[in-house]
């Protein structure tokens, strides 16, 4: 991006040391990020609930300010000025991580995500393998989480959310693959360039794209796959001891997730910020706010499945159905 | 000293610090987080030295998969099985033994382990660094992969497969001898 080339060179100009000017653009990009997910989870949290409402024929939060427009904001002020608490049977150290590994991840994901021709953070030639090993991170936060809280409900539901990820972590890997085998790369920037030169992925490969969008249902731990916090069952999951801003992280990684999986779908298999008249970033966003409409619309539809109905989709049905994808589409690009 | 030095010298003592705190951590679940740290360190000397698909591989493999399948199988062991014989209720050999097989033992491998490393590094012939690495490393990998290395791989996947059906015949004959 030239403006920051521009602000590297502008301190240098100014006599910075020019370890120190190397280390600005990058942290002037993460704040830029993180302001980015914190303000897109804020109104993610206000749109679910809104969505849920209307749903279910009713209004949804319509206090604070019109139709509850900072009720989420009004949240955040509630969270920060909560007592921090730590239950005393847990173990201390590791229940003060889990929310910051948890979200450390989710927060780098969105280095490599191409918000426009030249708007990325860093446009790395691995990022799918590096999004699916940050993402991997999660398996460990949720362990921690679950394991620290010294809660028995805690540690089932860590259980029950880890044995998810880990089923369905590889046939969304392996539906993703074949989309990198389209393209002939693995930067997410080329990807879309890829696509812009010839059609949207979703056209060749509807069949990864199902697999991609269930194993990410999964992996977000979102109905119908939302075992490890089923209310009847586990009270709330892995974060039932946690309260205050550690709830808050916990809660705000499950919606940087959410656009994470969102951003990734519309790049992968919509053309990204590819489209016509409008702007790059707005087309990017359209396609990522429809994205997360569909995964609240599913949450709030349909009902959640059972634990061996989870393991049997994610192993029988998934699995074989992505390795058949995979296959077909090696097929179709020598040929090509 | 660049700053690539002093990132290296704080990745590098980051993973020997865990590594360290892997051996002596009294609580297993402590010694298994430990060593994902361990683990995600190696990674980051990976990327210091411009091998950023081996990073992302480590991560992936070890930090996601390896560490995560090390913490299920402590949850899913007895209290008993963790803790080992409580001091109490241990035989009198085992009870003797423990302190030497804590801080001797250990001691004497990891120096053995040194010497031999160290005499290896002194008489190996170091490669000066290449001028110019490309940074398509995915490319160079996979035609390396599927080129030269084609058999060493091949077999690679073979010994996998063999390890996995493996495991499920022995999980099996556990589930059905009970």
């Amino acid at each position: 991006m030239d403006m920051f080339t521009a602000m590297h060179n502008g301190l240098v100009q100014m006599g910075v040391p020019l370890w120190l000017a190397n280390l600005v653009p990058p942290l002037v990009k993460s704040l830029i990020l993180l302001l980015f997910i914190l303000l897109n989870c804020m109104f993610l949290i206000w749109m679910e609930r809104k969505v849920a409402g209307h749903m279910q024929r009713r209004m949804g939060p319509m206090r604070t300010g019109p139709h509850g427009i900072i009720q989420s904001l009004a949240d955040v002020i509630k969270l920060i000025s909560k007592e921090d608490i730590i239950p005393s049977g847990v173990d201390r150290w590791v229940f003060v991580l889990a929310p910051i590994v948890a979200f450390a991840p989710a927060f780098a994901v969105f280095m490599v995500i191409p918000f426009g021709p030249t708007l990325i953070a860093q446009d790395l030639n691995i990022a799918l393998i590096f999004i699916a090993a940050l993402t991997s991170f999660v398996v460990i936060s949720f362990l921690m989480a679950g394991w620290s809280s010294n809660n028995k409900w805690s540690l089932l539901g860590a259980m029950r959310s880890t044995a998810q990820l880990i089923s369905y972590e590889v046939p969304l890997v392996i539906s993703v693959v074949a989309v990198a085998l389209l393209a002939g790369s693995l930067s997410l920037q080329e990807i879309v360039e890829a696509q812009r030169q010839s059609f949207w992925y979703i056209l060749v490969q509807p069949l990864g794209f199902l697999v991609f969008l269930t194993a990410s249902l999964a992996e977000l731990n979102r109905s119908p796959f939302d075992l490890s916090e089923a209310e009847q069952e586990l009270v709330a999951g892995y974060n039932t001891e946690y309260s205050g801003m550690r709830w808050a992280l916990l809660y705000l990684t499950e919606y940087a997730n959410l656009i994470t999986f969102a951003a990734i779908a519309s790049t992968l298999f919509f053309g990204g910020w590819s489209g016509p008249v409008l702007p790059p970033v707005v087309w990017f966003l359209i396609k990522v706010y429809f994205f997360i409409f569909l995964v609240m619309w599913i949450r709030w539809t349909l009902p959640r499945i059972r634990v061996d109905q989870l393991m049997e989709l994610g192993w029988k049905g998934l699995l074989p159905l992505s390795l058949v994808n995979l296959a077909f589409t090696g097929v179709y690009v020598l040929i090509r | 000293m660049t700053v690539t030095d002093w990132v290296f010298l704080a990745v590098a003592a980051v993973t020997l610090f865990s590594a360290y705190r892997v051996v002596v951590s009294r609580k297993i679940m402590h010694a298994a987080l430990w060593l994902g740290l361990t683990f995600f360190g190696v990674a980051g000397i990976f990327l210091l030295l411009g091998a950023d698909f081996l990073a992302a591989a480590q991560v992936l493999v070890y930090v996601g998969a390896v560490t995560t399948i090390i913490i299920f199988g402590i949850m899913l062991s007895t209290p008993e099985e963790l803790r080992g014989p409580s001091p109490e209720a241990g035989s009198d050999a085992a009870s003797s033994a423990a302190p030497t097989r804590r801080s001797f033992l250990p001691l004497v491998t990891a120096i053995g382990f040194a010497a031999v490393m160290v005499a290896l590094v002194n008489r190996g012939e170091w490669p000066s660094p290449p001028g110019s690495v490309s940074t398509d490393t995915p490319r160079l990998l996979g035609e390396a992969l599927f080129t030269r290395f084609v058999i060493p791989f091949e077999v690679a996947s073979v010994v996998l497969l063999v390890a996995l059906v493996g495991a499920i015949a022995l999980a099996l004959k556990e589930e059905s001898g009970q």
